[in-house]
């Protein structure tokens, strides 16, 4: 059942996640189709995200955004983005120089060859923030040496990340403690709870299927959602994803079909890295249970894998 | 294929002896064409190669590998391809593709350019095939211009001496209006004439299997059907796939699905979604609990080029009441089979269990 409309207002709008703005347009959305991506929105009973350029918006855009109760995903370096829910950067330097609010959401989205600044960030960042969501622009070229190195990241991560939750801190780190609360997967879910309006009127699983190719649309705002072969898009269509308990993973479609053609399989990268991440918070779990009382039932338990695929004999 | 890609391949493979791919006791390097022998020297090239190769390595597939081939049996006798099959002996498994009658298999084997077919080529070398493989089998395959020479050409078949006959409906979407019940009407006449002749002795046919036709449960038997993925092919410029099927060659709608080359080896991202695969992952609700589920078939290229998307994960139904059709049939078979056995107060045959190949 769908759940969240992903409102792109522009063509060169910011990347949030994985995928790469790879378009080369400047198209805004056309008032018309802002109007009725917004009354779609309402008559399906959707929580609407509006995702904005880096420039301004033409007027009379705003005045129409806030005739709908929605979330704003705007880009750090745009002039708006004091008003921003989510704030997105797109580099370490970038973070770096904004003031962010403390019920800003910031999104960071960095090359596998930065994450050893993570902890400077983590600090830099402590108690300026609601939430820090890192996502890996590159997951997919992660090699084995990679591997042992995030692992290492992590465990800094992991100590700081500990001592703050025992102190009774609450700085959310997607990496590491969304699964201290998860008991079930919670996922992107794009193509089955999730679906873009892109600027051309038409719906995709998200922005990153549009720039792969705008033809692969699902349906448009004349026609409705037209989502082909959704239920592949569901977690028990999904043979790896539903054995898996590292229930914090993005399991990005978008990411899946790039690396392994199909929208269900995630990469073995993805899988070791959210697995890596996931056994991480196992040891932060154990950390905090055993300094103080920690209410969530989560459980973690060890295991001797970093990739479920592994394991399918089993299945 | 040129001789140096087919060497690279194997030099691939080899070099990767502890690969999980290729981690199995046993190989089977499969010789499929067109028609190989029409390659003889080409192939006796390239075993002679996997041969000093497995010794040279030490390899743990040394003595423990088949050479196989399916082939149209015009080629069998020649001289090069005899002395071929004389030493490779040991380790070789050849498959003559003749489907039935003269009418049934020149329906579809025909030379090229011309209208004549194989038939009376393929059946002079029957008796040498025989004698070199006792116990052979044939494969069929049957579509729907071939319905109505079921019954004849399984038995004529057996009275060739081939006395295993493995035949399967194409998974394409070919089949007709009123084609299920051309075919169980040609399957039952089928089981009428095994029966009543006792034909059940000594002779196979892969169509009558107890076993199919019952409900599947997904907790106990959700695992896939076709084994693409687990069996790397290798086309002539020294591209993998996962299987043949997914060559460009024989796709009709999609793009090819290339998982590696000679050069550069597997993907092994590319290979997840095939070895992932599970019954329940691909099939609609309706498969899931369809209760004649067990022997339904499918051919996961097939599939791939039949999915409303670019994906495996879309099970080809066309196969739906041919498979139908096939269990009402079967069900026939057995109730025939075991009342007349009652009656004449015999012993239940031996059940050979056979299962559709693709």
């Amino acid at each position: 059942m769908l759940k969240y409309l992903v409102i792109q207002l522009a063509d060169d709008a910011a990347s949030y996640c994985h995928y790469e703005n790879v378009s080369k347009g400047v198209q805004f959305i056309s008032v018309e189709n802002l109007k009725t991506a917004i009354r779609f929105g309402m008559v399906e009973n959707l929580n609407i995200q509006f995702i904005y350029p880096k420039r301004a918006l033409p007027d009379g855009y705003a005045e129409i955004i806030e005739t709908i109760d929605h979330t704003k995903i705007i880009p750090c370096a745009a002039p708006n983005s004091k008003s921003a829910d989510i704030v997105v950067c797109n580099s370490i330097e970038e973070i770096e120089g904004y003031n962010f609010d403390k019920e800003q959401i910031v999104i960071l989205r960095i090359y596998r060859s930065e994450v050893n600044e993570l902890p400077r960030i983590y600090d830099l960042l402590k108690g300026k923030c609601a939430r820090l969501n890192v996502v890996l622009r590159d997951v997919e070229k992660f090699s084995e040496g990679d591997f042992e190195d995030y692992k290492s990241l992590l465990a800094q991560l992991g100590n700081k990340v500990t001592t703050s939750l025992i102190e009774g801190g609450n700085a959310q780190l997607n990496l590491l403690t969304d699964r201290l609360v998860l008991n079930t997967m919670n996922n992107c879910n794009a193509g089955d709870e999730v679906v873009a309006i892109m600027p051309n009127g038409k719906f995709y699983p998200c922005a990153g299927f549009y720039y792969d190719n705008p033809n692969e649309d699902f349906g448009d705002l004349m026609r409705g959602v037209q989502i082909k072969k959704r239920q592949l898009f569901k977690l028990s269509y999904a043979p790896i994803c539903r054995h898996c308990d590292a229930y914090h993973c993005r399991r990005c479609a978008w990411l899946n079909r790039k690396t392994t053609l199909e929208v269900n399989t995630p990469s073995h990268e993805q899988c070791v890295v959210a697995h890596l991440e996931r056994n991480e918070s196992g040891r932060i779990l154990s950390s905090i249970r055993e300094a103080c009382e920690y209410e969530p039932e989560t459980t973690i338990p060890e295991i001797d894998y970093l990739d479920p695929f592994e394991k399918r004999k089993e299945w | 294929m040129s001789f140096e890609v087919a060497k690279k391949a194997i030099d691939y493979i080899l070099d990767n002896e502890n690969d999980s791919n290729f981690a199995t006791e046993s190989v089977i390097w499969d010789f499929i064409g067109g028609e190989p022998f029409l390659e003889i020297d080409l192939i006796e090239q390239i075993t002679n190669y996997i041969k000093s190769e497995l010794y040279r390595r030490n390899h743990h597939w040394f003595n423990s590998y088949r050479l196989n081939f399916t082939t149209n049996g015009i080629n069998y006798d020649n001289p090069k391809v005899q002395q071929y099959i004389k030493d490779n002996y040991t380790h070789i498994g050849i498959t003559i593709t003749i489907d039935g009658t003269k009418r049934k298999h020149d329906l579809n084997r025909v030379y090229k350019n011309s209208s004549r077919g194989s038939y009376d080529d393929v059946v002079k070398n029957i008796p040498l095939y025989l004698s070199q493989f006792p116990g052979a089998s044939t494969k069929v395959t049957i579509s729907s211009e071939d319905i109505p020479y079921i019954k004849e050409s399984v038995l004529h078949l057996f009275s060739l001496g081939i006395n295993e006959v493995n035949i399967n409906c194409v998974f394409e979407d070919v089949w007709k209006d009123g084609d299920e019940l051309l075919f169980e009407n040609q399957l039952i006449e089928l089981a009428d004439e095994i029966i009543d002749n006792k034909l059940y002795e000594g002779n196979v046919c892969s169509f009558y299997n107890e076993n199919i036709g019952k409900p599947l449960s997904t907790t106990t038997s959700d695992q896939n059907w076709c084994g693409a993925g687990m069996m790397l092919s290798i086309d002539a410029q020294g591209n993998f796939y996962p299987c043949t099927r997914f060559a460009g060659y024989s796709l009709r709608n999609k793009k090819p699905i290339i998982i590696g080359n000679i050069r550069d080896g597997i993907n092994n991202n590319l290979l997840r979604p095939f070895l992932s695969l599970t019954r329940s992952s691909q099939s609609t609700d309706e498969c899931i609990n369809c209760d004649y589920a067990y022997g339904c078939a499918w051919c996961q290229g097939e599939n791939y080029d039949a999915a409303d998307t670019p994906t495996i994960y879309q099970r080809a139904t066309a196969i739906c009441k041919m498979h139908k059709a096939r269990v009402r049939a079967n069900n026939y078979y057995w109730n025939k089979l075991y009342r007349k056995l009652e009656l004449e107060g015999a012993e239940k045959p031996a059940e050979k269990s056979f299962d559709i190949n693709c």
